[in-house]
């Protein structure tokens, strides 16, 4: 009998209630549903019951916090009778004093925004550039005519040339400081003094950061005592109040020191105002070089009384001029007053005249002299005809370029100083700025791998660090190395 | 399942809020201050956005069971599971900005990505299986009576090798089970007696029988048979009752082709129609063997897929609460 | 002995050492009997013929062998030994042997306990037989409506062939076979249901044994309440319809049958319900109509506005004339007239029976009956109404109220026979024979001569064309249809096989009437071969559609007889059984689909109702508790008993049975109940209840689909749509 298949015998040899059965895939499906959900249940009950909450951290901590890998609660606290136990700033400012960014802001972001945790072992004081663009993209201020850019993205995008190099009104910018100098020719084969030997002078010899050893080629240690028109305190920068800089500890080797007459300049140029004496003048104020001058006579004088009859200089004898008679004998008193104005004609015309700008002004004192005689007690004033002393423009030597941002030299001494200070070679006047552009600084300072940092953190920073408050600190190390609070 | 033409309206759809979620994305990535993070409000909506899509596709389950319950076509939360389903990956990778966060997230992650995977796996077991079962195996029936059926087949073949070699001691099935594997039914009181609940397709079957017309009984003598007896208890019942085990000849179709062919010379001309009968038997059990095995492929893999998406959804909804609250 | 002393016409015997004087003829079964003895006997019964065959009263009469005593006369001088040790192990040996091919516990031994073979096996302490049973089975006839047949019970023992012939005289039980194979026959070993039984019972209640039994018929069928009353088993009786219906047999039935009283103006049925009863009128008149307008839809387009959706309206024939009407045509109904398409109503009085189809073939009411005075009527189920038609009296009254009444309406609804003169339609009256046919019968063969024409009066016939790939249906034909023309009028050979698919009653027209009819009227032959011609033609298409591969296949698996089929498209279904879980949610946790059948081209034939044209399923349920709705829904009413018949008619397996525990009486312990299985029987509803199939809703790869085979598969099986 041959196999014949109809519908009815098939359908006849199936149980009716085959699909109620369990089979073994049911049973697996059913027994492996139970069991991996569990399974996670019971891992995070047993975490749950050990304490440890790092199983829900979201990320490695930064490399800062580190040492607080198990201490949740040190940020997250928990408020009482919430459930919530997000990290607020309260938390942060427990050790962290982040004193504002300035006064007049729309809004104060929280800790949380620039400085992002648990996101693996960074640097997290590296805040990302949208941080900051998130009010300089679009910076509305109280000031409707603010010197600051509105509009900063970051480095590459918005951010503005160094103000000090930026135009003021229309004029282009220029070194406030006072004193001549012409770059260009010191950056030549120049003579040591007026006779002395041709020297080549690198930018070291002049310039050095502060805490490296002042001992400059051409330092005179005679002028060290000098007065300058900074404060000593200032020598060691930053420290300007209110400018906004990173408080991390200063090297001394970020900022050149301001240049100073007995590190730099005293070697080659000297102050000698008298055949009759070697040394020179000192590097002071006018009133103080006058009273040297007149001691100094006064004290040749009474060494060398004969010195009294003064010859006529032949060489000195000029057409159309009165001649002096051969032989004049003068006073002590008057010999003095006749060699200072001598030398002070010398100084104030030459000598002082090459670098400083000397304005005869009422301003400048006039002081009786007081001349010293031969028993060198007795001091008479003689009153004379005083030249007036001219008056000295300060020297207005910018310490810092930049007060808003930070720059460190140490960090960029693999560079040869014309590399980013071409400037330099070819500055020809005093006004010139030889500070480098932005666009030097971008050289190097670009977005993406292969360049140099070039976030906003790099070299500004948000807090303002002269607000800063002392914290109180609250961990104990036996507190940290158990399991948290 | 076949992933064709009709599933076009969901696919678009689904690329659409891909491309949108990927743009908005890619602006929020770019311009976020923290970076894309969960936490930010971009980034929760993915996440919610994500965690409803892995919710809706668990929901899938919970609908099967209640299936006449008018929530939707089947079809409708079929294809929203595959799709939404698919999107819930790049949602929680948008969501977590890419990151893996620390240890909870990752493992979470990873869950999703192994889940959605295997999810993908099975979609393409799905779309291709049934088409080489519909070729390869003519003779399916359904994967849970496999067992029974092929009992049935042994009951058949028992019975038609008695039909010529007489009664060889094979054991008779109990009254439930007397059923021929191609539905034939003996015949039996039609009283409403205790039926066997297992079969109650039988009953019905049962309270059919015309009049049945006696078989014409072909019996060999004891010679002519033995060769069939022996080929029969040695080989083809345990080949039926087994047809897993390694070694037999009968699981080659080529093979036992060989095998009939030799037993018909063997065998007198009367017998060759049994013979056929025998052949066909054995190839319906080899069919059977190759069901169970495309069946196992076809549904093998939920045992992966199904209990990590619930670990995944319970595990996520955990993961949910705890970021908020910290 | 007979002495002197015994008077004439007496003989003295011998019993077991008892004296016994008894009339002469008396068997010594009678004699020992009259006497206190009692012998066994399977065979004898006081109201049959005693036979002898079965042996069990076998008795020591002193002669060679031992002889039956229930045909054995007492001869004078008998000295007879009924419990002698030869005796009884005669009477062992042969209960065994019996046993040896019964079926214990066979049907009666569990119904009611009371095989008497098993019983006076069990007396003689004969449980188990020592012989070797029967290897082969003879089988199991359970066509008939009531009675159910165990041939393997059957011990041969002639009563229940006797009780036919002798006691009521139907004459249609016999004997056939010889030796191991022989049984009892119904007609000419025709089964049971298929014969001229009349289900009058009575064989079943001669049978010794569990092989004829009643088909237990649970529980009332017709509620009684108010306006209908029910019967008594007498009261039954006393109806002339009953007449020779074995009283055991209608008291099993007599919940099946109520007598209901209408008054004036009270609506008996509506046209179109659902229904499943027939209606004899006993006294009153009824008006018989259809009230559904005469009208077909006519669509018309909006044309104003996009938007604006086509509407439909009814228009009557004047307005919408369409091709395929024809004039004048009556409208048959399921009741002994036809209704005249002008004026659709007539009138029904006593005698007359209408609803039959419904009843039968659970067709929907055809028509609406309204009671014009107060109505008596008797309401009946099938297994009743199919008593009453077995009936020689009733079928005669039935026949001859057609004949008067309906038959000249019914000829001339025929459009071709309009034109015959009233003396041949009343000479076609008196010659027409009125045939009924059984369903699956086949009227006329393929290729048989041709001789006669036949009117189709109720049920449905199926026209089939055999052909090299299987058999093709070319039409149903149903009330008023009529075939066999094409045969008479071309070469004289039937050109197609007309099988009755359900109860089908035909009026068969002679050969040579029907020639005679066209030789005497042109007209008639015009008619006629315009026709014959048409169908011709339409069989050529089909046929030539037959061609493409795969229709020989979808025939054979019956896809053509569906209206409706689950399919599961097997490239996309992933066997996950959502479908078979969604049915069995939506039914109870019964599913009423499985998931196996055979396959047709890529897609599985789900074994699930396929609302057949003709449902198969619906034919024979004793209690008709099977029906189909308007949407073409099977539905199986609460009185379900079980019997498995549907589930055995459908040929797909669709229907199943299930298994409930139920609390019912405890036979064996009155007043208690016992848990016993009950059976249902289950198959799909197309979910009606809700607004699509649930397996179709639940498929997740829509691969499950609901669908009109025709259409679906058209294009697959050539152009335009199989019809």
């Amino acid at each position: 009998m041959a196999r014949t298949r109809t519908t009815k015998k098939l359908a006849q040899r199936i149980d009716l209630n085959y699909f109620k059965r369990p089979t073994p895939l049911k049973r697996a499906k059913f027994w492996l549903s139970l069991l991996l959900p569990l399974l996670g249940l019971v891992w995070i009950a047993w975490r749950g019951f050990s304490g440890d909450h790092r199983v829900y951290s979201s990320g490695r901590l930064s490399r800062a916090h580190a040492v607080l890998d198990k201490e949740c609660a040190a940020c997250h606290v928990r408020q009482t009778g919430a459930f919530s136990a997000r990290a607020e700033d309260n938390a942060c400012l427990g050790c962290h004093d982040g004193p504002i960014h300035h006064a007049s802001k729309s809004a104060t972001p929280d800790c949380a925004t620039c400085h992002t945790e648990h996101r693996g072992t960074i640097n997290i004081s590296a805040a990302t550039n949208q941080a900051c663009a998130e009010c300089h993209a679009d910076l509305k201020t109280s000031h409707p005519d603010t010197i600051y850019t509105s509009h900063i993205s970051s480095l590459e995008d918005g951010h503005p040339e160094f103000a000090a190099l930026r135009p003021v009104a229309g004029t282009p910018a220029s070194d406030p400081g006072t004193i001549k100098l012409n770059h260009a020719i010191h950056m030549k084969p120049i003579r040591r003094g007026p006779n002395g030997p041709l020297v080549n002078l690198e930018c070291g010899n002049c310039h050095r950061p502060i805490a490296v050893d002042a001992d400059l080629t051409y330092a005179d240690p005679k002028y060290r005592a000098a007065a300058v028109s900074y404060k000593d305190s200032e020598e060691f920068l930053p420290i300007h109040a209110e400018t906004l800089k990173t408080p991390k500890p200063v090297s001394g080797r970020e900022l050149m020191a301001p240049v100073k007459f007995a590190n730099a300049c005293a070697g080659c140029h000297s102050l000698a105002f008298d055949k009759r004496f070697d040394e020179g003048v000192p590097h002071d104020k006018p009133e103080l070089v006058n009273a040297f001058l007149v001691r100094k006579f006064q004290q040749y004088i009474a060494a060398h009384p004969g010195e009294v009859r003064v010859q006529r200089d032949p060489n000195r004898d000029l057409t159309g001029k009165t001649l002096p008679p051969q032989v004049r004998v003068l006073t002590p008193a008057q010999w003095v007053v006749e060699r200072t104005a001598d030398a002070e004609e010398l100084l104030w015309r030459k000598t002082c005249k090459q670098c400083h700008e000397l304005t005869p002004s009422p301003k400048s004192a006039q002081r009786p002299i007081r001349a010293a005689t031969a028993q060198g007690t007795d001091a008479q004033e003689v009153s004379a005809p005083l030249t007036e002393l001219p008056y000295l423009a300060p020297a207005g030597i910018t310490l810092e370029w930049m007060p808003h941002a930070k720059f460190d030299h140490d960090a960029h001494r693999g560079f040869t100083c014309v590399s980013c200070h071409p400037k330099a070679l070819t500055s020809t006047e005093s006004s010139d700025i030889l500070l480098p552009g932005i666009a030097t600084c971008k050289t190097c300072h670009a977005p993406g791998p292969g360049h140099a940092e070039s976030r906003c953190f790099e070299c500004h920073t948000y807090h303002d660090w002269s607000k800063r408050k002392e914290v109180t600190p609250r961990f104990t190390l036996p507190a940290l190395r158990t399991d948290g609070r | 399942m076949r992933i064709d033409r009709s599933h076009r309206a969901w696919a678009l759809a689904s690329l659409a809020v891909f491309a949108i979620s990927a743009a908005v994305y890619v602006i929020y990535a770019g311009t976020a201050p923290r970076g894309p993070r969960g936490g930010s409000a971009v980034g929760l909506i993915f996440g919610i956005v994500g965690f409803g899509f892995m919710i809706f596709a668990a929901l899938l389950g919970a609908r099967k069971r209640v299936a006449t319950w008018r929530l939707g076509r089947a079809q409708a939360w079929m294809r929203g599971h595959l799709w939404l389903g698919l999107l819930a990956l790049p949602m929680i990778l948008f969501h977590g900005g890419f990151h893996f966060g620390g240890t909870l997230t990752r493992v979470l992650m990873w869950m999703l990505i192994i889940t959605v995977f295997s999810g993908i796996f099975g979609a393409a077991l799905q779309h291709y299986i049934p088409r080489l079962m519909t070729a390869d195996v003519p003779l399916e029936t359904i994967y849970d009576e496999i067992g029974h059926v092929r009992a049935l087949l042994r009951e058949e073949a028992d019975r038609a090798v008695e039909s010529l070699c007489g009664n060889i001691g094979l054991p008779k099935s109990s009254e439930g089970e007397v059923q021929r594997a191609g539905g034939f039914t003996a015949l039996r009181p039609i009283a409403a007696a205790v039926v066997p609940l297992r079969t109650s397709a039988a009953v019905s079957a049962g309270a059919s029988a015309a009049l049945a017309t006696a078989p014409e009984i072909i019996l060999l003598s004891e010679e002519e048979s033995a060769p069939l007896r022996r080929f029969y208890l040695s080989e083809m019942r345990p080949f039926l009752d087994h047809p897993k085990q390694s070694g037999q000849r009968l699981t080659d179709a080529a093979l036992a082709s060989v095998v009939f062919a030799g037993l018909r010379t063997l065998l007198t001309a009367r017998a060759h129609a049994t013979l056929t009968e025998l052949e066909d038997i054995c190839d319906e059990a080899r069919q059977l063997t190759r069901q169970e095995r495309l069946q196992r492929w076809l549904q093998g893999w939920l045992l992966v897929h199904i209990p990590l998406s619930l670990a995944l959804i319970l595990l996520g909804a955990l993961h949910a609460v705890m970021a908020l609250r910290y | 002995m007979t002495t002197a002393t015994t008077p004439p016409g007496m003989i003295d015997v011998t019993i077991d050492g008892r004296a016994l004087r008894v009339p002469a003829g008396t068997s010594v079964f009678d004699a020992a009997r009259m006497n206190g003895i009692a012998i066994p006997t399977l065979c004898h019964l006081q109201n049959q013929t005693p036979v002898g065959v079965c042996r069990l009263c076998v008795v020591d009469t002193g002669a060679r062998v031992l002889s039956a005593s229930c045909v054995r006369p007492v001869e004078p001088g008998m000295k007879v030994s009924t419990d002698s040790e030869k005796v009884l192990n005669a009477r062992k040996t042969l209960l065994e042997l019996l046993m040896s091919d019964h079926p214990s516990p066979c049907a009666r031994q569990e119904q009611s306990g009371d095989c008497e073979l098993e019983t006076l096996a069990k007396a003689a302490g004969i449980l188990e037989s020592g012989f070797q049973k029967r290897t082969v089975a003879r089988g199991h006839d359970d066509s008939s409506l009531a009675i159910a047949v165990d041939h393997d019970a059957c011990i041969l023992c002639d009563r229940c062939i006797r009780g036919c012939d002798e006691v009521k005289n139907n004459f249609v039980l016999g004997r056939m076979g010889k030796g191991y194979s022989a049984g009892i026959a119904f007609d000419l070993n025709s089964s049971m249901g298929d014969s001229t039984c009349i289900s009058c019972g009575e064989c079943m209640v001669s049978c010794p044994t569990g092989a004829l039994t009643n088909k237990g018929v649970v529980g009332t069928a017709i509620a009684v309440g108010p306006g209908a009353e029910g019967f008594e088993a007498e009261d039954l009786l006393k109806i002339p319809v009953f007449k020779g219906v074995s009283g055991t047999f209608l008291e099993l039935n007599r919940g099946a049958v109520v007598k209901r009283r209408f008054r004036q103006g009270e609506i008996v049925c509506r046209e179109g319900e659902f229904g499943s009863t027939a209606f004899y009128i006993l006294e009153g008149k009824a008006k018989v109509s259809i009230s559904t307008p005469i009208a077909h839809v006519r669509t018309q387009g909006g044309a104003k506005g996009l938007f604006k959706r086509l509407t439909s309206t009814l228009v009557a024939r004047e307005d919408d004339k369409r091709e395929e009407e024809t004039r004048d045509r009556t409208i048959p109904i399921d009741a002994p007239v036809d209704l005249a398409y002008g004026n659709p109503v007539a009138e029904l009085g006593p005698g007359d029976l209408f609803g039959e189809m419904t009843c039968m073939n659970f067709y929907p009411r055809s028509a609406t009956v309204i009671a014009e005075s107060d109505v008596i009527a008797y309401e009946m189920l099938r297994n009743v109404l199919d008593i009453m038609l077995k009936n020689k009296t009733f079928r005669a009254q039935l026949d001859e109220t057609y004949r008067r009444r309906a038959l000249e309406n019914h000829l001339r609804g025929v459009p071709m026979f309009a034109d015959l003169s009233p003396e041949f339609i009343d000479y076609l009256k008196g010659s027409v024979e009125l045939q009924r046919f059984a369903p699956g019968q086949v009227i006329v063969q393929q290729g048989e001569a041709a001789d006669s024409f036949y009117l189709v009066r109720i049920g449905f016939v199926k026209v089939s064309e055999n052909y090299p790939g299987g058999e093709l249906v070319l039409a149903y034909l149903s009330r008023g249809d009529y075939f066999g023309e094409i045969g008479l009028l071309g070469g004289g050979v039937r050109t197609a096989t007309c099988t009755a698919l359900d109860h089908v009653e035909l009026v068969r027209i002679s050969g040579d009437d029907f020639r005679e009819m066209v030789g005497r009227f042109p007209g008639v032959r015009t008619g006629l071969e315009a026709i014959a011609a048409e169908r011709r033609a339409a069989n050529q298409q089909r046929m030539q559609m037959v061609d493409s591969v795969p229709i020989g296949q979808f025939l054979s698996q019956g896809l053509m007889e569906a209206q409706s089929l689950l399919i599961l498209d097997l490239q996309n279904c992933t066997r996950c059984d959502a479908c078979v879980n969604a049915c069995a949610d939506a039914h109870d946790g019964i599913t009423r689909l499985v998931r196996d059948g055979l396959r047709f081209d890529r897609y599985l034939v789900a074994t699930s109702c396929r609302q057949c044209r003709d449902p198969l399923c619906m034919v024979g349920c004793p209690v008709g508790a099977i029906r189909r709705r308007n949407s073409l829904e099977v539905i199986i009413e609460d009185w379900c008993i079980g019997c498995g018949l549907c589930a055995r008619n459908c040929p797909y397996g669709n229907i199943n049975l299930h298994p409930f525990e139920v609390m019912a009486e405890d036979p064996e312990h009155a007043g208690r109940k016992k848990a016993v299985i009950q059976q249902k029987a289950t198959s799909c509803d197309l979910c009606t209840h809700l607004k699509e199939p649930s397996c179709v809703y639940a498929c997740p790869h829509d691969a499950a689909h609901r669908v009109d085979p025709k259409t679906f598969f058209a294009e697959m099986l050539g152009q335009g749509s199989v019809k």
